[in-house]
This record gives structure tokens, sequence and C-alpha cells, in this order.
């Protein structure tokens, strides 16, 4: 993975992981933003631009990948690398989570 | 009843934009037309709390763009110098992110620096290379005669105006960037 990338992507913005997390399932734009609703019982509300926005971001960065087109809703699936960067915010996250709650992690 | 108003918001002035044609529907003033640069076409309607927001494209927007905007509530009607013009009632709007385009800091300091690199620079650009220039030859006196006069007089005016606009527009969109970039 390239430095540059890494430097971009972690730590991600709250809007940025949360996509990123959704796109393990193929989902367009609006679908991802209910998902995250849902999810989060409406405490994380993404919005259009800034959804569009991103997406384009981590289209270009290679991190998600078009997969279809459905009545001009671009549908989007996370990549190998999309994969790499998740994986690795998933475990700094965790041990946020363990730290905050006064448990010491073996990095 | 159609009504026309004349009004001149900078590339700096688009949250105010947003503000002043919201005020206009709940006074019961609804807009039909854009003609660029600074006209704003409206029409009676009853009055109503309608969102109006602004996103700045330059030529980008794409199919996918118009089609997630509308997914997301959002009614399209017209574009100016760039500009795209968005709006959604009130009522349909169920948290604070649902009235806005951007819910992250990150992508509205993205705005501010799309802007300034497609518009601000080019105008400083053609401040620098046509405008100054021809400027400082009106004042050393080079343009003479009746054509000269119209020269020294029209170079005179553009270097206000572009003095102006880059000075308003420069400290108004560092302003923006700061509020959201802290």
């Amino acid at each position: 993975m390239e430095d540059k990338i890494r430097r971009i992507y972690v730590p991600m913005t709250e809007s940025g992981f949360y996509i990123l997390f959704c796109l393990q399932e193929p989902q367009h734009g609006y679908g991802i933003s209910q998902q995250v609703k849902r999810m989060t019982g409406g405490a994380v509300s993404i919005s259009a631009g800034t959804m569009y926005g991103t997406l384009s971001k981590m289209e270009k960065d290679g991190l998600i990948r078009f997969y279809r087109e459905e009545d001009k809703r671009k549908l989007y699936q996370i990549t190998e690398l999309g994969k790499e960067l998740l994986s690795l915010e998933i475990k700094r996250i965790e041990r946020l989570y363990k730290n905050s709650k006064g448990e010491d992690t073996d990095a | 009843m159609r009504k026309t108003m004349i009004r001149f918001f900078t590339i700096a002035d688009y949250e105010e934009e947003e503000k002043w044609l919201r005020k206009q529907h709940q006074n019961g003033l609804k807009i039909v037309e854009l003609i660029p640069p600074c006209i704003f076409v409206f029409e009676e309607c009853e009055p109503e709390d309608v969102i109006y927001r602004l996103d700045y494209k330059n030529s980008e927007q794409t199919e996918e763009y118009m089609q997630m905007l509308k997914d997301f509530g959002w009614e399209y009607f017209g574009h100016s110098v760039g500009w795209l013009y968005f709006r959604k009632p009130a009522k349909a709007v169920e948290s604070e992110q649902d009235g806005e385009l951007f819910s992250d800091n990150a992508s509205r300091v993205d705005l501010v620096s799309h802007v300034v690199k497609t518009r601000l620079i080019p105008l400083a650009v053609i401040f620098l290379c046509c405008v100054l220039p021809g400027f400082i030859r009106a004042i050393a006196g080079e343009f003479t005669g009746g054509i000269g006069m119209v020269f020294s007089a029209f170079f005179g005016i553009m270097f206000v105006v572009y003095v102006f606009l880059i000075v308003y527009c420069g400290t108004k969109l560092r302003k923006i960037r700061a509020k959201y970039d802290p």
C-alpha cells in the first residue's frame, strides 16, 4: 500500500468509515446513507454532497470500484485495497475502544 | 405574478444567497428562473419554509450526481456560472444533515478549495496579466487621444473592480474555510 493513501485514510473520517464498511456489499449512495442511519439509530447521517464527494474520491484512489448501474444509480463495491484499509481502521478503533475502557493492548 | 430582482452575489457569498432565497420563499416568492450572473425571476406562491442550497461543480456535474441529489430529496432548479441550485421543503427534513448538502467539515472545506482553484486564482491571473499592465500604462499616460481616454477609464474601473473582488472574496473564502477547518 502506498504511504500517501495510508496518510489520507488512516485515520478515516466517520462518514468515510461507514461508507467503506457498507460497501462490503454492493450499494449505491442513497442506499448507503439509509443503511448508516439504521445502523446508528440516526446518530450518523451523511448528506448528499458529502456522499457523492467521498465515493468519487474513494473510487479515484482505488478503495472501491464501480460494480454496475441501476436506473442511473451507480453501485460500488469495496476493493482489496479498500478491505486492507478497513481492517487497519477496525484494528485502530478496537485499540482505541479497549484503551478507553482502561484495558491495555499489546500492539 | 412574476417579479424580477437584481442582486449580485460573489463566489464567496453562497451561504448568504441560500438564506436570501429561503427568505424570499417564506415571503411567498418562489424562484422560477436564474439569469446569470445576477438576475433572479420569482413567481408569487404560498409562503413556505423551503431550504435552499448551492453546490459548486464548475462544469463537472454528472447524471449520477443529479440522481443522487434527487434520491436525497433535493429538487434541482437551475445553475449559474458553475453553481448548482437545489431546494427541499423544511418539513421533509428529518435531521440537521438532511437539510445540508455537506455533513462533514472535510467536504465543506473541499468546496471552498474548489472555488479558490477554479475561480479566485483565474481572477488573480487575469488581474496580473491584463488589468494591472493596462492600468500601469494608463497611469503612465501611454493612452492618448479620445480613444486613449476611454482605455484609461476602462482600465481604471477594471482595476478597482478586480482589487475589490480579489480582496473581498479572498478574505471571505478564508474565513469560511477557517470556520470549518479549525
